[in-house]
C-alpha cells in the first residue's frame, strides 16, 4: 500500500489511516487535540507500537485502555504515597507528644489523651508507634484505651452529638430525650452514623444542671429542652 | 517579673498591686464558668469589650471575666461595679442597653435584676437576692471577685498572704497541729479528718512523699470542685503548697477530668504564673521549701475517683482500686507516702492558716466544722451551688436558698451524696446538714451534690438509675461488685417493667448486705445505698410496681398514654408531631392514640397545649372506654 502524504501530529499516516482518523473525530466528536489527549501521546512511536498493523480506531482504543490503565494504577500509587505521608506525619507529630512527656511511661493515659484531642480516636497505628516508643505493651495500651470513656478506638463522626444523663437531667426527663435522639439519627448511643455525620453519646454529666435537660452538639448547649425539639436542632447541622 | 523573695516582697507587691486599682472606676465583670458559658457567656462579654471600643470608652470601664457566682439558674450573670448592680440572664443584645442605660447614666433597668418571686420586688445587689442572703459564702466567696487567669487578681485579695505566714513564721508541726485543732474533715465523701491523714503520711518512713488534689468529680449532678478549680485556682493550690509544707513532700499533683477543660486550662495557667512569682518551685518566698505541682488529666473513669485508683492512674495504669490493708497515706504513688484530699478541702486550709482554728471551729455543728458547698440541682427553682454552714437544715436549703420546688409541685425527696448517697424523705428535711446526721438517716454527705425529686420522679427509676451508673462504672475486679450489681438492676429492671415479685424485695435486701461487707472499695461498699434508702423509705412505691403501677408515671412499661375526649380541642398538635403515625383523628374530632402503634415516647404529652391537658397518663388503672369513631370535640366556651 503505497503511503500518503497525510500527516497526523507530525506522523505520517496512510490514506486509508487518515480517512478512518476523519471518521473517527466524526463519530466521536472531539477535535484532533483531544483525541491526542485520549492517548496518542504514544503516536511519535507510531511504528514501533505497531499503530499500522490494524485500523487506527482498535488501535486508539486499545491504547486509551493501556492508558487508562496506566493512569488507574499511577492513582493508586499516588493515594498510596499520601497514605504513607500522611501516616509518617501523623507519627511525627505523635513523636512530638511522646517527646513533650519526656518519654516517660507514667504519662501514657496523658499521651494518649493528647493523641484523642489531635485525631479524635485513637488510630492502629498511632497506638503501635507509642507502644513502640515508650517500650510498653501493645496489651496494656489496649487496656487503657478500653477502660477510659475519653478514648475511642474507631473514627468518629463529623457532629458530636452528647446526651446528658447526669441525676438532674434525668430527674427532668433525660432519658427520653436520648430515646428521641437515638430515633431521630437512627443510630444507639456509643454509635456513628454510617454517612459519617453523627456520633450519639450519653454523657454522665456535663455540670450545667441549671440547664437540663441538656444536649451538646459540638460545644453548642441546648437546654431545657422536651423532646418535640431535638429533631429541629439536629436538622440544624449538616 | 522577678521572683518574689520573702514575706515581705509579697506585702509589697500586694500594695502595689492595690495602689493602681481605682475602686471608683466603673468594672463590668462577667460570670464565665461552665454553666454561664454553656448559656452564652462568651458572645455577651465580645458584646460589652466591641460597644465599648466603638463609643470609646474602653479605657473608662473594665471588662472582666470572673469564675462561677453560684446561681447558675440565671446565667449569664453580669455585675456593674462600683455600684455592684447585678444583672441577671444578660444576652448580648442588652450590652447596648446597660451601655447606654447604666453605664453613661447611671440608671439601673429593672427589667434585668432578679425579681422576688413571693414579693414581686426588684432587687438590684447580688448579696440581697434570696438565693445569697441565706448562704455563708467563705471558699466561693472570693470566685466572683477573682479573674481565675490573674494571679494579680487573687494577690490583691489577700491571697498568699496564709501561705507568707506560715512560711515565714509557723513550722511544718505548728501548721499540722492547727489543721488537727481546726477539725478539718474531708469534703469528698467520707469525711475523714484531713489534720490525721496529713499525720499518718508526715510520719509514714519514706524521703520522698506525695500531696494530690482530687478533682476528679465523677457524681453525676455535682460539679462544686470544677467552679472552684475553674474560679479560683490559686486557693486550691496555696492550700495544696501549705498541706506539702506541713507534710514534707515537695511534689504534688491535682488530678482533673479531662471534661473539665476549663479547669485545666485555668489551673495550668495559674501555676505558670506561681511559678513565675516564685509561689511554686524552688526556695519558695525565700524560706528554702521546694515544691512543684504536675497536672494529671483523668480520662473519664468513676472508680478513678477512689483515692487507690486515682494513684494508680497517675502511675500510668488502669485506675483501679486496690485492697488497703496499708493506707495510701502510707503507701501510695509508687508505693510512696501519698496524701491525697478533696479540692474542697485543699480550699478550707489558707483560711484556717490565716484566721486560726478556733475561728473555723465557731463555725458549723460539734462533729462537722466549717462550711460546705452543695451543688443544689433537679426539680428546685434556684439551680446553682450554695455553701453552707454546716448543721443548716434540708429545708432552708431547699425552700430557703433554692426557692422550692418548681411549678408547685410536692416535694418528695432530696438525693444526697451521689451514687453512693441516697434519698431523704420529707420526714427528715429537718436534719441539719452534717457529716454524722447525713448517715444516720441512710444517706451522705458525699462530696455535695443535692438531687431535689418532686412528685413526678419514680423512686425505682432512681434506684435503677444508679445501679445501672455503678454497674457501667464498675471496674470488675472485685465479683460483689461486678456481678452482685448486675444482678440489682436485673432486679430492678423486672419490678420496673411491672414483672416483679414480693421475693423480689429480699433478694434486693440480701444482695445489698454482700455489696457492703464484700466488695474491695467503697464504689461497691456503698452501691446499694440508694436501692437500700429508696427501699426503706419509699416501699410503697416497690409495691405498687410489682402490682403493675407506677405512681409517678414514669415506668414506660406500666403507663398506658389516653386523650381525654371532653378535653381534646383537636388542635392537630399531637398528631402531626407523632414518630409514629399512632394518632387518628382530623378538624373537629376527637383524636386517638392506637396502642399498637404507640411506641409511649411522651412527645404528645410534651406538645399539648397546657390550656388543653387532654393528653394523660394512666398506671395501674383501667383504660377508659373507647371513644367512637368519629367523634367531635366538646368546644370550650
Amino acid at each position: 500500500m503505497e503511503k500518503g502524504k497525510s500527516k497526523f501530529v507530525g506522523v505520517r499516516i496512510t490514506d486509508e489511516q487518515a480517512s478512518m482518523l476523519s471518521r473517527l473525530q466524526k463519530d466521536s466528536k472531539l477535535s484532533k487535540t483531544e483525541l491526542l489527549l485520549k492517548g496518542l501521546t504514544f503516536l511519535d512511536e507510531f511504528y514501533s507500537l505497531g499503530l499500522d498493523r490494524r485500523p487506527l480506531s482498535d488501535e486508539l482504543s486499545a491504547l486509551e485502555k493501556e492508558a487508562f490503565h496506566y493512569a488507574a494504577e499511577l492513582r493508586r500509587v499516588r493515594t498510596r504515597e499520601e497514605a504513607i505521608n500522611e501516616m509518617v506525619q501523623e507519627l511525627h507529630n505523635i513523636d512530638e507528644i511522646v517527646d513533650k512527656y519526656h518519654c516517660d511511661k507514667s504519662a501514657l493515659i496523658q499521651i494518649l489523651l493528647e493523641i484523642q484531642a489531635k485525631y479524635y480516636w485513637l488510630p492502629k497505628h498511632a497506638l503501635m508507634w507509642v507502644s513502640e516508643r515508650l517500650n510498653v505493651p501493645m496489651s496494656q495500651i489496649r487496656q487503657i484505651a478500653t477502660f477510659y470513656k475519653a478514648f475511642h478506638l474507631e473514627p468518629r463522626g463529623k457532629h458530636l452529638v452528647r446526651v446528658c444523663l447526669g441525676t438532674a437531667c434525668h430527674v427532668r426527663g433525660g432519658p427520653r430525650i436520648l430515646e428521641h435522639t437515638e430515633r431521630a439519627l437512627g443510630i444507639k448511643a456509643g454509635e456513628t452514623s454510617e454517612d459519617m455525620k453523627f456520633t450519639l453519646e450519653s454523657v454522665n454529666c456535663l455540670g450545667c444542671c441549671a440547664l437540663g435537660p441538656v444536649i451538646v452538639v459540638d460545644g453548642d448547649y441546648h437546654g431545657r429542652l422536651s423532646p418535640s425539639k431535638v429533631e429541629k436542632i439536629l436538622s440544624s447541622y449538616d | 517579673m522577678t521572683k518574689l523573695g520573702s514575706a515581705t516582697d509579697l506585702a509589697n507587691l500586694r500594695k502595689q498591686i492595690v495602689s493602681k486599682m481605682d475602686p471608683k472606676k466603673l468594672c463590668v465583670t462577667i460570670c464565665s464558668g461552665t454553666g454561664c458559658q454553656a448559656c452564652g457567656c462568651d458572645k455577651v462579654s465580645a458584646a460589652f469589650q466591641e460597644q465599648l471600643e466603638n463609643q470609646k470608652l474602653s479605657g473608662k470601664v473594665n471588662v472582666k471575666r470572673t469564675g462561677c457566682h453560684g446561681f447558675c439558674e440565671k446565667g449569664p450573670i453580669v455585675i456593674i461595679y462600683p455600684e455592684e448592680i447585678c444583672y441577671l440572664q444578660v444576652t448580648p443584645q442588652d450590652a447596648t442597653e446597660i451601655i447606654s442605660q447604666t453605664i453613661k447614666e447611671g440608671k439601673i433597668i429593672d427589667r434585668l435584676l432578679y425579681t422576688d418571686p413571693k414579693t414581686g420586688k426588684k432587687i438590684a445587689h447580688e448579696s440581697d437576692i434570696p438565693f445569697y442572703k441565706n448562704q455563708k459564702r467563705l471558699i466561693l466567696e472570693n470566685n466572683h471577685n477573682v479573674d481565675p487567669k490573674s494571679i494579680d487578681d487573687y494577690i490583691a485579695l489577700n491571697g498568699y498572704s496564709a501561705l507568707a505566714k506560715a512560711l515565714s513564721g509557723l513550722s511544718p508541726e505548728q501548721v499540722l497541729e492547727e489543721v488537727k485543732k481546726a477539725n478539718l474533715r474531708g469534703r469528698g465523701g467520707a469525711g475523714f479528718p484531713a489534720g490525721r491523714k496529713w499525720e499518718t503520711t508526715r510520719n509514714a518512713p519514706g524521703e520522698i512523699k506525695y500531696v494530690i488534689v482530687n478533682c476528679d468529680e465523677g457524681d453525676p449532678g455535682a460539679y462544686m470542685d470544677r467552679s472552684l478549680m475553674e474560679g479560683n485556682p490559686h486557693l486550691v493550690i496555696e492550700g495544696l503548697i501549705l498541706g506539702a509544707y506541713a507534710i514534707g513532700s515537695h511534689e504534688g499533683f491535682i488530678y482533673v477530668r479531662q471534661e473539665y477543660p476549663l479547669a485545666v486550662e485555668n489551673t495550668e495557667l495559674a501555676i505558670e504564673k506561681a511559678e513565675e512569682y516564685g509561689l511554686l518551685g524552688k526556695n519558695i518566698l525565700g524560706s528554702g521549701f521546694d515544691f512543684k505541682i504536675t497536672i494529671h488529666r483523668g480520662a473519664g473513669a468513676f472508680v478513678s475517683g477512689e483515692s487507690s485508683a486515682l494513684m494508680t492512674a497517675i502511675e500510668g495504669r488502669v485506675g483501679e482500686p486496690r485492697p488497703k490493708y496499708v493506707h495510701s497515706s502510707v503507701k501510695g504513688v509508687w508505693d510512696r507516702p501519698s496524701n491525697l484530699n478533696n479540692v474542697e478541702t485543699w480550699a478550707t486550709v489558707p483560711f484556717i492558716i490565716n484566721n486560726g482554728a478556733d475561728w473555723f471551729n465557731s463555725i458549723g455543728t460539734k462533729g462537722s466544722k466549717g462550711t460546705k458547698i452543695f451543688s443544689l440541682v433537679g426539680k428546685v427553682n434556684n439551680t446553682g451551688l450554695v455553701e453552707v454552714p454546716m448543721g443548716m437544715s434540708l429545708r432552708d436549703i431547699i425552700e430557703k436558698i433554692g426557692g422550692g420546688i418548681p411549678n408547685g409541685k410536692k416535694f418528695k425527696a432530696v438525693q444526697t451524696g451521689g451514687p453512693s448517697g441516697g434519698c431523704i424523705p420529707e420526714k427528715f428535711l429537718d436534719f441539719p446538714v452534717d457529716f454524722d446526721e447525713l448517715a444516720k438517716v441512710g444517706s451522705m454527705m458525699g462530696s455535695g451534690g443535692m438531687i431535689v425529686m418532686d412528685e413526678d420522679t419514680c423512686m425505682v427509676d432512681t434506684a435503677k438509675y444508679f445501679a445501672n451508673f455503678l454497674a457501667d462504672e464498675s471496674c470488675g475486679k472485685c465479683i460483689p461488685c461486678r456481678e452482685g450489681l448486675k444482678q440489682i438492676c436485673k432486679i430492678l429492671d423486672a419490678i420496673a417493667t411491672g414483672k416483679g415479685t414480693d421475693d423480689d424485695i429480699k433478694t434486693l435486701e440480701e444482695l445489698a448486705e454482700v455489696l457492703r461487707d464484700a466488695s474491695l472499695c467503697s464504689l461497691g461498699q456503698t452501691a446499694a445505698n440508694p436501692v437500700l434508702s429508696t427501699l426503706r423509705y419509699f416501699r410503697d412505691e416497690y409495691e405498687a410496681h410489682i402490682r403493675g403501677s407506677c405512681p409517678a408515671k414514669v415506668c414506660k412499661a406500666l403507663i398506658t398514654y389516653h386523650i381525654d375526649p371532653e378535653k381534646c380541642q383537636a388542635c392537630g398538635l399531637c398528631l402531626k408531631n407523632c414518630s409514629v403515625g399512632a394518632i387518628s383523628g382530623k378538624k373537629g374530632v376527637v383524636h386517638v392514640i392506637d396502642q399498637e402503634k404507640c411506641i409511649k415516647c411522651d412527645t404528645c404529652y410534651d406538645v399539648c397545649p397546657d390550656k388543653f391537658g387532654a393528653v394523660m397518663k394512666i398506671s395501674g388503672e383501667p383504660m377508659p372506654p373507647a371513644v367512637p369513631e368519629g367523634t367531635k370535640v366538646k368546644k370550650k366556651v
